[in-house]
């Protein structure tokens, strides 16, 4: 039983997902804190600049309502008051939603493709603490091979899909190839960070201007550019192509008089502002000034906004994509559920027989040398799995449909009864190959084999910095 | 038989000079970039360009006829030259999406040129002087049509920018502007040439309302073009301001060429 409990874009405003913003070590604690619980058998905590979910599943015999309980009582600790903002996906739902969120169709820039690279680290790290087990591996590797599909077979990911690249966009529209133009960023906010990397990765050359020259400097050196004192606004903005402004002051830092004046001595030069500054840096009034371009924060959303609405047929692919995948999640999961059964009835009939053999060892069969022993070995081995095919299918068949509920108990119950199988064993949901949940405390071996892991690694999806 | 060569290779230039222009407007009306599209659209404009080269080859041979001694064949080596133009910037000067409006001058220019009548031979102008003048005229008045795309190509989309309207997949600003820019300063010359060939023989001309029309409009033309290369160098004026003015060119060379093909009667 899967739960997704948490806030995402569509629920928190901003204030509140600053609150839940959670550091690596918060996660470690919050996911050790979730196994302890009684009703948490594996969890991981996906949280980025948008998202803070947990992903859980139920220990055995645990109702989902008691898992979404459990979950919300540990983020509780983290963060105050934050009922109001959660939302719960609970059993497929919750599958579904992980799928979702994978494929990038829960995002706020639906497509983008670092929500991949971010569900990896997830996975990564709950691997380290040791939260993560067989199901939500298998539901991790199923997620990610559904957003491979959805990359694949729709054109979701194509073109500019963020604010920094639209921004990036928006300056190669204007001035082409950007290896020799200059680009200034004012102020050290993050979102201007990011176009500024992404500027200076097209070969721009790049300043960086600020209030605290420390700060400065270390920014510039970080991106590789030439720090400026904020008195030479002015110079800078006579020699950039660019300037991308993302400051906390309250005011217009770049003033209309200023600008008007140096576009004379700019000679006809086209000169791009892009404010990403809430309240706004630059006076909007630039943009009535010919050769200059002016885009605020509302105006790269709206863009991305048109963006994702020309991409509603490509989500509507999507989303039936996750639909089967998800169902074929289910009908995979559900077979998994008479392993057991299988298992248990394998072990029976293979001892019954064994035993049978063993006894002819020492009576008429004992003229018989080892080799021989072993061909009987093997071939009481291929009789049993000869034997079990027919009821393994139909077992797996009843347990896969949903209408057969009735049919897999009643089949569960008459094996049950006519081989004479511990009912503890041959109860369906519990799989083989679940492991016993971990007592309080304990870890789990996070260097045992992981299939997710190796399908995440091979995903071509760039990693997310937050 | 050299005659009936030519017709088919013509046929064949039409085909192709068409099939790329389509293809130029399917990949520019496309919401997401393909790379394949812009290159198959490529491919087969410089297919017809060769073929068109073997065209007038073969023509001028047939007809024996130097190409740029009559009108028709004038236009349609100006056809040849213009995509050959592009064919040699579009990489260059990544300006790859201006064939959308480059294949269509080529085809208007190729079309033109069968309407076009040599007209009758004034035997008392000097033959090289009257190739050289159609010759420079032509080239000069293509290159400011391909210039006045550009400038056309640079107001839409600045439109776009300031409306705060993702661009369409039209070149960059920069590159537009530097283009224009460019296409000016290399038909000038040749314009200046034209003017001065034409203003030779000017007076051994009895020249008709429309003919009169036409020598004003190709040096009002003229007049303009060299207004917006001297406002660019001296007042730094680049971007809007020159592509309207590139752009009322362009639309002088449109009459010019309207009046041409109006008349009927050539030079």
């Amino acid at each position: 039983m899967f739960a997704v409990v948490g806030l995402s874009h569509h629920t928190a405003p901003i204030q509140v997902r600053e609150r839940m913003a959670l550091e690596k070590e918060q996660i470690e604690k919050l996911l050790t804190e979730l196994v302890a619980q009684p009703e948490v058998s594996e969890a991981l905590v996906l949280s980025t600049c948008n998202r803070v979910e947990v992903v859980a599943c139920a220990a055995p015999g645990v109702p989902p309502e008691r898992l979404d309980e459990a979950v919300q009582k540990q983020l509780a600790v983290f963060a105050e008051a934050l009922s109001p903002y959660l939302y719960r996906h609970l059993g497929m739902q919750g599958l579904k939603h992980l799928f979702r969120v994978a494929c990038s169709l829960d995002s706020l820039v639906v497509g983008e493709p670092q929500i991949l690279g971010q569900l990896k680290q997830a996975v990564e790290l709950a691997q380290e603490v040791g939260t993560v087990g067989p199901t939500l591996r298998r539901a991790t590797t199923h997620a990610v091979r559904t957003a491979k599909r959805v990359r694949t077979e729709t054109a979701l990911g194509m073109g500019q899909v963020s604010v920094p690249s639209v921004a990036v966009d928006l300056t190669r529209r204007i001035f082409g190839d950007l290896r020799g133009r200059k680009a200034a960023l004012l102020g050290l906010g993050e979102m201007g960070q990011l176009v500024a990397k992404q500027l200076g990765a097209e070969g721009a050359q790049l300043f960086a201007l600020g209030r605290q020259p420390e700060k400065v400097a270390t920014l510039a050196q970080a991106l590789g550019a030439t720090p400026r004192s904020l008195a030479e606004l002015e110079q800078t903005l006579l020699e950039v192509d660019v300037l991308v402004a993302m400051t906390s002051a309250h005011g217009y830092v770049v003033d209309y008089d200023m600008v008007s004046r140096l576009v004379r001595q700019r000679r006809g030069r086209q000169l791009f502002f892009v404010d990403l500054s809430v309240p706004r840096n630059i006076d909007p009034r630039l943009d009535g000034l010919d050769d200059v371009f002016l885009y605020n924060i509302d105006d790269l959303s709206q863009i991305v906004h048109d963006t994702k609405s020309n991409r509603r047929g490509e989500a509507d692919r999507a989303e039936k994509i996750v639909l089967e995948e998800t169902r074929n999640f289910e009908r995979a999961a559900s077979a998994e559920q008479v392993t057991p059964m299988v298992v248990a009835l394998r072990r029976r009939i293979s001892t019954a027989l064994r035993a049978e053999h063993e006894k002819s060892q020492r009576t008429k069969l004992r003229h018989l040398t080892k080799d021989d022993h072993d061909a009987v070995e093997r071939m009481l081995d291929a009789a049993v799995n000869k034997i079990l095919h027919v009821p393994t299918m139909r077992l797996r068949e009843a347990a896969s449909n949903p209408e057969e509920t009735a049919a897999l108990e009643a089949l569960v119950s008459t094996l049950t009864e006519l081989f004479g199988l511990d009912s503890d064993e041959a109860v369906p949901g519990r799989p083989e190959s679940m492991p016993p949940k971990a007592a309080k405390g304990e870890r789990r071996d996070s260097r045992a084999p992981v299939p997710a892991n190796e399908e995440l690694a091979a995903s071509d999806s760039p990693g997310d910095s937050r | 038989m050299n005659e009936q060569l030519a017709s088919a290779l013509l046929y064949f230039t039409l085909v192709a000079y068409s099939t790329a222009a389509t293809l130029f407007f399917v990949d520019l009306a496309r919401r997401e970039y393909s790379p394949e599209g812009n290159l198959w659209a490529s491919r087969v404009l410089i297919t017809g360009a060769v073929i068109h080269a073997a065209q007038i080859f073969i023509a001028s041979f047939a007809t024996d006829t130097c190409p740029v001694e009559s009108l028709p064949f004038a236009l349609n080596l100006s056809a040849l030259l213009t995509v050959a133009a592009y064919a040699l910037i579009r990489r260059r000067w990544r300006v790859d999406a201006l064939g959308v409006a480059v294949v269509p001058i080529a085809l208007a220019f190729l079309v033109g040129g069968q309407f076009v009548s040599a007209g009758p031979t004034v035997v008392h102008l000097p033959r090289g002087l009257l190739a050289v003048h159609i010759a420079a005229n032509l080239m000069g008045l293509g290159l400011f049509l391909l210039a006045g795309a550009a400038g056309a190509f640079y107001i839409v989309q600045e439109k776009r920018l300031k409306a705060k309207r993702m661009p369409s997949r039209l070149p960059a600003l920069d590159a537009l502007d530097t283009t224009e820019h460019r296409l000016l300063l290399a038909g000038f010359p040749l314009q200046t040439l034209g003017a001065i060939s034409g203003a030779a023989f000017l007076t051994d001309l009895h020249m008709g309302q429309a003919q009169l029309l036409q020598v004003i409009l190709a040096y009002g033309t003229w007049l303009l073009v060299a207004a917006v290369l001297l406002v660019r160098a001296t007042l730094g004026w680049h971007g809007r301001r020159t592509a309207y003015g590139t752009v009322a060119g362009a639309a002088c060379v449109v009459l010019v060429l309207f009046l041409y093909i109006l008349r009927g009667n050539g030079a």
